[in-house]
Order: C-alpha cells, then sequence, then structure tokens
C-alpha cells in the first residue's frame, strides 16, 4: 500500500491524474515520487507536495492509495483507473475518479464536484458530502455515467446523475435541483430530501426520492401508487410511492418514485388516476 | 533544395531530379552555390505547397462551432512551445492549430469558402490569427437581395458593378453561392427542391440565380469561376439537379475557363428516393465531366470520424438536425444569406455514411482527367482536414480501398463500385489533385508550381517515390504526407519532420476588381442600404486595417 | 471636422452605429440618435472619475509614476505568479482581447471575462441545445411575433425595440410604433377619466392587483407584429407589449417546459403553471405555433434566476421545437458592448468563450472550476489583473476580498472601487471615443469603433498597455532562462 501524505498546504490547483493505482503499479517509490504533477502553472514531482511512503499490511490489496490529509485542491485523483483502491482520509478535489472504469474509491470527507464525472465502472462512496454534477459529464457532451456506482452519505449539489445512462447514485443526504437531468438509464436513490426539477428532460431511468420532494414538474404525469421499488436486482424498498413518467417535453419514458408518507402535497395528483 | 524527386505538373514535371533555388520568398532560376544555405532532400518528393480549395476554417459560423462544441475539443490540445502558440482540435481547430496542422501536412494555401459579407470583418480577423498559411474567403452572394432584385430585373451589368463593390468591400475572392433561392426561403422556414422553384417575394428561380451569377463572373473577370453548393444538397436523387445544373451553364462553356465549380460533390451526387434506397450518382456525374470541361468539382470526401457539419444551407443543417437529435445552431443573417451547425458522426456500420465514403472516391478514381476533380473533405463537413493523409491512400492504392470496404456496412460495401475501379493514382496525379489543379481553378498564377517566380511555398514528403511501391506500401505514404519532411512557406523553413519551428504569418488574398468608372455611391444605395441592413453604409466595408498582411489581386472588369 | 457621422456607441449590446456627433474644439458638443446611455458616455466621458496618471501603491498609498514604471511592476507580478487571474475584457476592443489572451497564455493564468456573471449560463446550455438564432436584421424584417423574456430593453437597451424588433420597418413586416402611440393615448386618456372620477365621486375603482392575471386580449390575434413579454414583475416594456404574462418568481423553468408540451399539441395535466392558468399558455403556445416568423430575446432575469442554465436550456429547447412548426429564433441581450466580442476572440484563439485556463499550458475550459468567480471563492489565486471592469463591487463579497487580498493589477480609463484597490493602476484612453477598435453587437455582428476625439494626453490604448507588459514579461522570462 502507498501512502501519500501532503507534505504542505496545496493553496493552488493541483492536476493529479497521475495519482492512480493503474499509473503507481509495480513502480517504486521513487519512480512514483518523480510523477509529473502541475501545481498552479508551475510542473512539479509528486514528492515535491507528498511525502511518498509504503506500508504494508496483513490482507491488504497491493494496488491501494491511501491519501492522508486534505485534498481538496488536488483534481483528477483516480482518473480513469481500473483496478485496485484509493482511499482519501480528507477532503478531495474536483473530477474524482474521472471516467474510471474499475476499482473503488472511498473518501473519509467532502468530494468537490464532478466526482465520478463521465464513470464506466467501478465503485465511489464519499462519506462526506458531494458537490455539484455528481457523475455528469463534461461541459458539452451528453454522455454521462455509463455504469458502476456511487454511494454519497451526506449531502450532494445540482445535477447529480445529468445525462446517465447506466449505474446507481446513491445518495443518502439530500440532493439539489435538476437530480436526474436528461438521464436517459441508470437509478438515482435519494433517500433524504430532493428540490424541485428532479427528473427534467429524462427519457429513461429511475429516480426513487423517499424524503420531501419539492415539486413535480408539470410536463410529468403521474401513473398510479405502488408499494415497493426495486433498486437493484435483490434490493427493494418499501413505499408506497406515487409514481411519475416523464419528462413527455421530451418525449420520455423515465419514471420518478416520490414517497407517498413524506410528500402529502402531492395527493393532489391522485384525483387524476 | 537539391535532389529531390520533383513533382510540378504545371511545369510538367514528373519525378525528375530537379533542383530548386529559392530568393526573397520566390523560387528562381539559381542562387549563388556558396552563399545559399542547402537542403539535400535526396530520395524524398517534393511538391509545390498544397492548396486546399474549400475548407471552413475561419468566420463566424466556424467559430460558433467551436464555441458549440467543448467536447470536440478537451481531448485535442496543443501545447504552447517556445515558438508555437497553444490551441485545441479536433474537428474544428482554434485558428493557431489549424494553420499548425495545415503547415505539418505541406499545405500552404487554404480557401475559407464561405463568408457571410455582413460579418467579413470577423472572418479576417480570424484569418488574421491563422499563420503558416495563405489564405482568401469567399463571400456569400447567391442570397442576397441585391442579386435577387437585379437578376429579376434582368439588369446584369448593374448587378455585375454590385458584386464588384461587395467583392471589394468584404475583401473577398470568389461568388460563392449555396443552395440559391433555399436560403432566403428559409427566412421564413421553407426551401427549394427544384432549380425551377419560385423564392418567394422576389420573382425568381435558383436557376436564374446561378446562370446570372456566372454571367457576372464572367464580366468581371474573376479568376476563380462561381463556387457553387448545390440546391437539393444531401438529399437522396439529388444527383439530377446537380447534373441539371451543370447542363444549364453549358452555354457559357469557354475554351478557357470552366464556368462553375461544384463544390462538395460527393454530397451532390445520391441516387435513390429516400435513405433506404440511397446510391451513387458518381458514375453519371463522372460521364459528364469526362465529356465536358466547364465544370471543376472537389471531393467532399467522407472519413470516419466524429465531426462537425457547418454550411450557409440553412434548411439542410435544420434537416440533419430532425435526423440526427443532434444539437443544432441556426444562424440568418439579413438580407443574405442563413447557417447552420450540426455535430455528426460518420460511422462505419451505416449503409448511408459508408455509401457516400464510397461516393467521394468513386468520383475522384472515375472522372479521368485530375484536373477537374480535387481533393477535400470540405472540412469539416466531410471529416476533419488532417485526414488527408488517408484520402491519398485510398487513392493510391486499391488495397488500401479494400481494407477499409471490408469493413464498412455490407449493404454499402456489395453496392460500392470501388471494388470495381482499378485505377491508383499517381504521385503526379495526386500532385494536381492537391496542388496544382486547386490553384488553377483559382487562378493563382503564383501558387501549386515551382516555376520561376512562383511563391516558394514547398512540401517535401520523406518516401521515395522510386523505391516505394504506393499501391502496396501506402502506409508508408500515408505517414509521409502526414508530417512533411519540409514545409517551406515565402521561402522559410516552417516545418521540419512535422515538427513547426517558426509561427509566420500568412497573407491573406482579394481581389481588387477594377470596374470602368468607380462605384458610385448614391443616394438610392445609402437609402436601399439603410432599409436593408441593420448597419450603417460607412461601417460596413472591411477596410485594410482589418487585414494584417493584405495581398490584392487587381482584376480588370468588363463593366 | 465639425459632424462626425455613423459612430458606433460604445455602452450596450445593442452597438447603435448611427450616432452623430458634433465635435467643437476637440470636446464632443452634441450627440443626435443616441439614447441617455449613449448620450452620457459621449458627453460625459471626460469627468473628474478619469484616471489621468499610472499609479502604484507604496507603503500602503497610492503614488504617481511612470508609466514604463507601471508596466514594468505589472509584469513583475504576473511573470512570478502561480495561478494569476486575467478577468474584465467586454468592455474593451477586440484587438486588447487577442493581446489579453496572449499575455493569459504566456504567463499560465486564468483568462475570464464578464460572461461569466451574465450570459455565461446561456453559453453553457447552448454548449448542450445549440441555438436558432438570426441577426437582428432578420427579425426587423421578418418577425410578426416577438418575445422579451426576463428582460426590459426599454431600460437595459433603450433603442432595441425601435431599431430592430417591433417598432422598426422591415420589408415583410410594418413598425406597430403608431399602434402603440394610440394604445398609450387611449391609456392616458381612461386614467384621466379615472382620476375625475376619483376627484368627483371620492371614491377608487378597483385597480389592478399587481398579480392579477390577464388573458391574453383578442387584439393579440390580429394582423401584424406582435408583442409579448414575459417577467416577474411589470416592467416599463410590460407596458409596450401587446400582452404581458406575469410569471411567478422563480418558476420559469416549469412555464417553458409547460410550452415546450402545448407547442406540440401535447396536453397538460394540472390547471396552472408558474402562476398562469395552462388556458392562456395555450392561447399563446398557438400564437407562437401561428407566426410566420417568432423571435424570443431572454435576459438575466432568466439566466440568473434559479435554474440558471437550465432555464435557458429549457428555452433553447421550446424554440428548437418550434422550428418543426414554423419559423422561430431566440437571442440573449447582451449587456456591455463588447461582451460578444469577447466570447467571439476567446473561441477563435482558445476554442472555448470565456473561463479559460492556461496554467497546463494549453487552453482548458470548465466554468465552475475555471470560472473567475469560483477560482477567487475557493481561493485559488495569487494575483491578478482587471481590464475594464469592476469586480469589486460586482463579485460576491468573499471573491471580492480574495481578489484584493493579493496583488492587483487595473488597467482602466476611470476610477471605480477596484482600480481604488489596485496595486498597479494604469490609465487608458477609452475605446470607441479616444482610440479605435472592433466590437462584436450582440447577434456577433463586428462594427468598428471610432476615434473621434484625440486622448488625454500620455494615455494610450489597453491593447498597447497589454503589449508593454506582455513584453516585459517576456523579458523577465527570458532573463531567468538565461539564469537557469
Amino acid at each position: 500500500m502507498i501512502v501519500l501524505t501532503p507534505s504542505r498546504q496545496l493553496p493552488f490547483p493541483v492536476m493529479a491524474e497521475c495519482i492512480s493505482p493503474d499509473v503507481f503499479q509495480e513502480k517504486t517509490l521513487e519512480e512514483i515520487g518523480e510523477l509529473a504533477v502541475w501545481e498552479g502553472n508551475k510542473q512539479k514531482k509528486l514528492a515535491d507536495l507528498f511525502k511518498v511512503e509504503e506500508q504494508n499490511r496483513e490482507g491488504e490489496n497491493e494496488a491501494t492509495i491511501t491519501i492522508c490529509g486534505d485534498v481538496a485542491e488536488v483534481r483528477r485523483i483516480g482518473a480513469s483507473m481500473t483496478i485496485g483502491e484509493i482511499m482519501i482520509e480528507g477532503n478531495v478535489g474536483m473530477h474524482l475518479g474521472e471516467e474510471m472504469k474499475g476499482g473503488k474509491i472511498t473518501v473519509h470527507g467532502n468530494a468537490e464536484s464532478w466526482a465520478g464525472s463521465m464513470m464506466k465502472g467501478g465503485t465511489i462512496e464519499i462519506y462526506g458530502s458531494a458537490g455539484d454534477y455528481l457523475g455528469a459529464p463534461y461541459r458539452g457532451c451528453g454522455e454521462g455515467m455509463r455504469g458502476g456506482q456511487i454511494v454519497v452519505h451526506g449531502d450532494v449539489g445540482s445535477e447529480a446523475g445529468a445525462y446517465m445512462k447506466k449505474g446507481l447514485l446513491k445518495i443518502k443526504g439530500n440532493a439539489g435541483q435538476f437530480a436526474g437531468l436528461r438521464m436517459h438509464g441508470g437509478t438515482i436513490l435519494v433517500e433524504g430530501n430532493c428540490e424541485a426539477r428532479a427528473g427534467a428532460c429524462m427519457t429513461e431511468g429511475k429516480i426513487v426520492v423517499i424524503g420531501f420532494l419539492e415539486s413535480v414538474l408539470p410536463t410529468f404525469t403521474i401513473e398510479g401508487v405502488r408499494n415497493k421499488v426495486k433498486i437493484k436486482e435483490t434490493d427493494s424498498i418499501e413505499g408506497p410511492f406515487y409514481i411519475f413518467s416523464g419528462d413527455l417535453a421530451e418525449r420520455g419514458n423515465g419514471k420518478l418514485y416520490v414517497s407517498k408518507r413524506k410528500n402529502p402535497h402531492l395527493s393532489v395528483f391522485e384525483k387524476l388516476l | 533544395m537539391s535532389n529531390g524527386v520533383v513533382f510540378d505538373p504545371l511545369n510538367g514535371i514528373d519525378g525528375e531530379k530537379v533542383d530548386i533555388a529559392v530568393k526573397d520568398g520566390k523560387i528562381v532560376k539559381s542562387v549563388s552555390e556558396h552563399r545559399a544555405k542547402k537542403i539535400d532532400v535526396a530520395g524524398m518528393i517534393v511538391m509545390p505547397g498544397g492548396v486546399d480549395i474549400h475548407s471552413h476554417i475561419a468566420g463566424s459560423e466556424v467559430n460558433t462551432g467551436r464555441l458549440l462544441r467543448p467536447e470536440d475539443h478537451f481531448k485535442d490540445s496543443e501545447c504552447k512551445t517556445s515558438v508555437t502558440r497553444s490551441g485545441v482540435g479536433y474537428s474544428i481547430p482554434s485558428t493557431f492549430t489549424t494553420g499548425y496542422r495545415y503547415a505539418r501536412m505541406g499545405y500552404t494555401t487554404v480557401m475559407n469558402p464561405s463568408m457571410p459579407p455582413l460579418e467579413a470583418k470577423h472572418t479576417h480577423e480570424e484569418l488574421n490569427d491563422i499563420p503558416l498559411i495563405d489564405k482568401a474567403t469567399y463571400p456569400l452572394l447567391g442570397d442576397w437581395w441585391f442579386v435577387l432584385e437585379y437578376l429579376s430585373q434582368g439588369n446584369i451589368e448593374e448587378l455585375a458593378r454590385h458584386v464588384a463593390w461587395m467583392i471589394n468591400s468584404t475583401k473577398g475572392y470568389a461568388i460563392k453561392i449555396v443552395n440559391p433561392g433555399g436560403l432566403e426561403s428559409w427566412g421564413f422556414g421553407h426551401n427549394v427542391t427544384s432549380l425551377d422553384d419560385q423564392i418567394p417575394h422576389f420573382c425568381i428561380t435558383p436557376r436564374e440565380i446561378i446562370l446570372g451569377l456566372c454571367r457576372v463572373n464572367k464580366l468581371l473577370n474573376l479568376p476563380h469561376s462561381v463556387h457553387l453548393h448545390t440546391n437539393n444538397l444531401g438529399k437522396p436523387g439529388n444527383y439530377k439537379t446537380a447534373l441539371e445544373t451543370m447542363k444549364y451553364v453549358e452555354e457559357l462553356a469557354n475554351d478557357e475557363k470552366p464556368a462553375v465549380h461544384i463544390t462538395h460533390c460527393q454530397f451532390s451526387a445520391f441516387t435513390g428516393d429516400d435513405w433506404r434506397t440511397l446510391g451513387s450518382g458518381a458514375e453519371e456525374i463522372a460521364k459528364y465531366l469526362n465529356g465536358h470541361s466547364h465544370v471543376t468539382i472537389d471531393m467532399g470526401q467522407v472519413i470516419f470520424t466524429d465531426t462537425t457539419t457547418m454550411t450557409a444551407d440553412g434548411p439542410f443543417q435544420f434537416g440533419l438536425y430532425e435526423l440526427t437529435g443532434n444539437k443544432w445552431v441556426n444562424h440568418d443573417v439579413e438580407t443574405e444569406t442563413s447557417a447552420g451547425i450540426v455535430p455528426f458522426r460518420y460511422r462505419k456500420k451505416s449503409f448511408a455514411h459508408a455509401t457516400q465514403w464510397s461516393i467521394g472516391l468513386e468520383l475522384a478514381l472515375l472522372v479521368k482527367d485530375s484536373w477537374k476533380i480535387y481533393m477535400t473533405t470540405d472540412h469539416p463537413n466531410g471529416g476533419p482536414f488532417t485526414a488527408y493523409p488517408k484520402i491519398i491512400a485510398w487513392l493510391i492504392s486499391k488495397k488500401a480501398r479494400k481494407a477499409t470496404l471490408k469493413k464498412i456496412n455490407p449493404k454499402a460495401r456489395s453496392r460500392s463500385l470501388l471494388p470495381s475501379i482499378d485505377r491508383e493514382l499517381s504521385f503526379y496525379e495526386l500532385a494536381i489533385m492537391t496542388r496544382a489543379g486547386q490553384a488553377k481553378a483559382l487562378g493563382l498564377k503564383h501558387k501549386g508550381h515551382l516555376g520561376v517566380g512562383a511563391d516558394a511555398d514547398i512540401a517535401v514528403y520523406n518516401v521515395n517515390p522510386h523505391k516505394t511501391d504506393p499501391s502496396k506500401e501506402y502506409k508508408k505514404v500515408r505517414k509521409a504526407f502526414k508530417r512533411a519532411a519540409y514545409t517551406i512557406k515565402g521561402g522559410k523553413v516552417v516545418v521540419k519532420n512535422g515538427e513547426v519551428l517558426k509561427h509566420v504569418e500568412g497573407a491573406t488574398m482579394w481581389l481588387d476588381v477594377k470596374i470602368s468608372e468607380p462605384f458610385k455611391v448614391t443616394a438610392d444605395m445609402k437609402r436601399r442600404f439603410r432599409e436593408y441592413w441593420t448597419v450603417e453604409y460607412e461601417n460596413y466595408p472591411v477596410t485594410d486595417r482589418y487585414l494584417e498582411i493584405s495581398q490584392p489581386i487587381p482584376v480588370k472588369a468588363e463593366v | 471636422m465639425p459632424h462626425i457621422e455613423a459612430v458606433t456607441c460604445p455602452v450596450c449590446g445593442c452597438l447603435c452605429d448611427d450616432i452623430r456627433l458634433r465635435i467643437e474644439a476637440g470636446k464632443i458638443v452634441e450627440v443626435k440618435n443616441g439614447c441617455a446611455m449613449c448620450e452620457s458616455k459621449f458627453l460625459g466621458y471626460c469627468g473628474e472619475h478619469r484616471l489621468s496618471k499610472p499609479l502604484i501603491r507604496k507603503n500602503g498609498e497610492l503614488v504617481e509614476v511612470s508609466l514604463n514604471e507601471a508596466v514594468k511592476k505589472a509584469a513583475e507580478i504576473l511573470a512570478e505568479a502561480n495561478y494569476p487571474l486575467l478577468y474584465g475584457w467586454s468592455s474593451t476592443s477586440c484587438e486588447a482581447i487577442r493581446i489579453g489572451l496572449e499575455l493569459a497564455e504566456e504567463v499560465g493564468g486564468v483568462i475570464d471575462n464578464t460572461s461569466t456573471v451574465c450570459h455565461g449560463p446561456s453559453v453553457l446550455s447552448i454548449q448542450d441545445i445549440g441555438i436558432p438564432s438570426c441577426t437582428l436584421g432578420q427579425v426587423r424584417h421578418r418577425a410578426d411575433l416577438v418575445i422579451y423574456w426576463g428582460c426590459d430593453p426599454w431600460s437595459a437597451h433603450p433603442r432595441h425595440i425601435e431599431r430592430y424588433t417591433s417598432f422598426s420597418d422591415g420589408r415583410f413586416e410594418k413598425s406597430e410604433w403608431k399602434g402603440y402611440l394610440s394604445k398609450t393615448k387611449a391609456l392616458i386618456v381612461k386614467k384621466k377619466i379615472e382620476k375625475a372620477l376619483k376627484r368627483v365621486f371620492a371614491r377608487e375603482t378597483p385597480s389592478l392587483s399587481p398579480h392579477v392575471r390577464r388573458e391574453p386580449p383578442p387584439t393579440l390575434f390580429k394582423e401584424g407584429r406582435k408583442m409579448i413579454v414575459v417577467d416577474v414583475r411589470r416592467t416599463r416594456s410590460a407596458e409596450t407589449a401587446d400582452y404581458f404574462i406575469q410569471v411567478e418568481p422563480n418558476r420559469d423553468y416549469e412555464l417553458l417546459e409547460a410550452l415546450r408540451l402545448l407547442v406540440r399539441d401535447e396536453e397538460l395535466e394540472v390547471e396552472e403553471v408558474a402562476g398562469v392558468p395552462v388556458a392562456y399558455l395555450e392561447e399563446v403556445a398557438d400564437l407562437m405555433i401561428r407566426c410566420n416568423f417568432g423571435a424570443l430575446f431572454f435576459g438575466l432575469g432568466l439566466t440568473m434566476s434559479r435554474g440558471k442554465m437550465r432555464n435557458i436550456d429549457a428555452a433553447l429547447s421550446l424554440i428548437r421545437d418550434l422550428n418543426t412548426r414554423t419559423k422561430f429564433t431566440i437571442m440573449p441581450m447582451r449587456g456591455h458592448f463588447n461582451v460578444s466580442g469577447s466570447d467571439t476572440v476567446f473561441t477563435w484563439q482558445t476554442g472555448y468563450p470565456y473561463a479559460v485556463d492556461f496554467s497546463l499550458c494549453y487552453p482548458r475550459y470548465n466554468p465552475g472550476e475555471t470560472s473567475a468567480v469560483d477560482v477567487l471563492l475557493r481561493g485559488e489565486t495569487d494575483a491578478s489583473l482587471i481590464v475594464a471592469s469592476d469586480p469589486v463591487s460586482n463579485f460576491p463579497r468573499k471573491a471580492a476580498e480574495h481578489l484584493v487580498k493579493n496583488p492587483l493589477i487595473v488597467i482602466d480609463p476611470h476610477v471605480n472601487a477596484t482600480a481604488q484597490m489596485g496595486d498597479v493602476v494604469i490609465p487608458s484612453a477609452l475605446v470607441g471615443v479616444e482610440v479605435e477598435g472592433t466590437a462584436y453587437r450582440m447577434d456577433h455582428v463586428p462594427l468598428p469603433l471610432k476615434k473621434v476625439v484625440e486622448p488625454p494626453e500620455g494615455l494610450i490604448s489597453d491593447e498597447e498597455i497589454l503589449r508593454k507588459i506582455l513584453s516585459e514579461v517576456r523579458k523577465i522570462k527570458a532573463g531567468k532562462m538565461e539564469e537557469s
């Protein structure tokens, strides 16, 4: 296991896509320390910013990287990774696990925006909160999450799961506006409350809100009430839930499940059934 | 430059060992042997710098394409170096990168084919920021209200004077027509579907616009013919429209100069009734071209990649949006023209796309005389210009075509004419299609050849034509044409082994059309100006300060 | 030369170029054709708030220095910075912006223009949806339906309606000015009668409450140009309109999405959206479908209210959808006179319209990450150059605090809050008045900015100042290379 500890404060943005098990694999500590990163507009070595050490504990995956300390300005950690594990003991910067294909990232802290951006596989688990655009794609790009799973124990910002096609987003806290914007597949589960415009312009996929949902877009239509909703093959949640389908503005057939118990303001829709 | 194997078709040099002397940016007879800097290019191909007759590299529509597609750029960036500026690709590169990428392939002259006159300053500002190549740009005039009005009155001479004014005012190089009549109709969301449709409110047909502007072109003695994007472009069955257009201007045939250039002809060479019955009209078009000399065309070759389509043909682009559901930009320009942009991906496995790929190559191989057809992708519509080396490989090698044919949609493969075509272009023919022919069609006297007095724009490719069988070793040729061994621009070595050595600015060429009496701005003209446009007459023309290196080419008109 | 014709007005995104100025003794004494904003710019440009000498902060005080010294100091600050910010650009010429980009690339900084705080979200939505648009003359000639959404052209772009839309005369559509005049007259008469009645009978006729819903008037379906205003409050422009739709604050997104459904002839299940009865919306949708050429203009009321870029996303989608039924265009009402131009120059040089980060030696773009306000809020920058803008007064407080905490260079013709906080302040000549240049109108039509009077002695253009700084930065860098 490689342990990275920031050797000083990092006030400028640091681009460190090299912090990835794929890159560290079969490299010596010296070689890892020599890897190039950018700090602001200066090119540096990883060892200039981090203390690089090796720790071997029994039964642990060799391809594991642990970062001890606050790396909120360090971006693109784990980008495109396919194997192994990254553990971050602290807050982490933007684009965590961008386009990752496999392996696991665990954050014991908060993650900035674009965590799991355009992810294709693997797992990200964030014990704190995540910023905006969780799993969402790059500007102008219509291809969001294609697979894998992100679990956030805290809250998330707006546009979580935008353009998602496959995979699972589990948000244990609250979600911001436009959760599941333009999604065309996959599942988003919001266990807390959810701001307005969930599922805007979605065409396929499933959004489940267990807490309070501020409002349902006028371009969704109520389909019924159901007692249970399946999240994964084996996983299902007890309701009852209102089921809305939409977004009709995009001729969509996405499904929005909203807890009946927590959302008495939606009972007006029952008369349309 | 000594010992190279030179291909210079305009001077009839076909693979001979000729030494080339350069002084003060021009090709000269000889230079003092001991004082000159010598470059030994033994065993390499030497050609005039490449000339591209049709490539969208600058102006409002190109730039809106850049703005529209950050996702096109973000995995294709170029870092700043000690000599070059940074930038991005892919299908719509930023200005500096455009210049560098052309020069890396040995190209030194590029024509930007669509400029809305009202936004001409923008085009020129961007051209100033494209280094290493000389440039020129064609104003879009086919649906300009002045054209429609004078033609419906039958007043060709007055129109010619106004076109001359317009070319001078926009610092343009040729008359560009796009889907004549269709763009004015698009102002209210309509289109024209045949050469004889009436254009709403103007009592005139596309046929009359084409013939009228071809006549104006002759009256003004412009060096290039009318540059035409046909009606019905991109629609199955449109090869008939293309042929009808060519036949209609036959009466203007003249031994010396073609009357019309049908651009990106591949997009106008479809048979069939719909996308399922799509087929190739290349045979018919090639047959016509082989029998007539008043038409030139360029390929508009399709490349299998993700690209950005952009034309002034607003209704066509809207159709493409409806077909794909991709993001769509429309930009209509008052009194003049329109424009549209849609990102597009050409896929090998798509029947229509694979058929289009085949049509482009069929055209290039079935037209017997290489002086009549030029290599383009209608960048970025068929694919980015950086794919030219791929097209070169397909043109010189049947084996290369076969390798791609194997991978395309089976239905398209079974209908393609390519397996029946054995022709493989020689380097001499290639030099015609990529520089000499294009320079000739453009009437650029100093470009596209290596004779004494020509601009010293030279491309050297590291492949030995005597030792290489291009038919078999097409990959080697492709690699050589991707990264020129040397690109010399105006006598300066700007690229060596595919690396940019120097950032020098290129010139902007434009026609200084001289009419018999100087153009008078009458009160009527000013009044019409106020009514037609939302800018003042004084602020419309592109003044000299907008051209960093201005290269006017005087033209004496017959009006 | 007493009169100068066809001068372009360097104030708002309308970029009116028919201004006529009278010059006497090297001073502008009369402005014709301009609006109030234009007049105050041309007549008041030389006021006491003008900067005249370069300043450097020494021991906490701004003191006058030579231009060379100020340029040197500015270059030192930028050349040494690890993550400098170069911000502003929307009120200067394209020529200056070109050099600004080169400078940003040379110092590896983040360069951003004021789009970031105005129509940046609009740009982001265009990158997702595209935009069916046109030049303003197209609207003048053809539009029989004009919609202003979340903007008030009467006050922010005073000549927009008169030059380009409802009150302009086009080839296919005529001005509605006369109709408006008679309507206004009728309204004045009505108000007089009401007043008289009130005096006589001493009682109030019930006036309309601000939130009253009005159904579309029958006149909306007559021939000729129609104008609809959608806003959260009744603005001056709303008074001009044939129909005013009052949307509940922050509910524009819902309203736009509902309209998208209606223009496809589909039914809504709810009875009202954003405070507007669906029955009224159906009539508006019908009007949109039946027009020959519609034009929707939107302002910051839409861009900066809740939902931000996604509001624009919905508006763009609505107009795109409408194009399958008729011809419809949409355009943002750009504020600063050259904010379109700065987006344009940024895009051709870097591929991206604003928020460009050169710190990795190539252009990178990701608003939210590389945008001015965000890098300041996260406290990432260590130096700034501000050109022709006043972020200290318009940025969020925390961002402004970080901005002034680090070395701050200001290039501006005027003394503003940012200049007062600056460490190096370089005064410049006013583009479009004292020096020439180019600017782009809100519809991307480029127009020349004229030099009409001489600049005060010693003042040079933004472009020249930036060139000097750039060349000084290169000297410093070359020196460093030699040392190492």
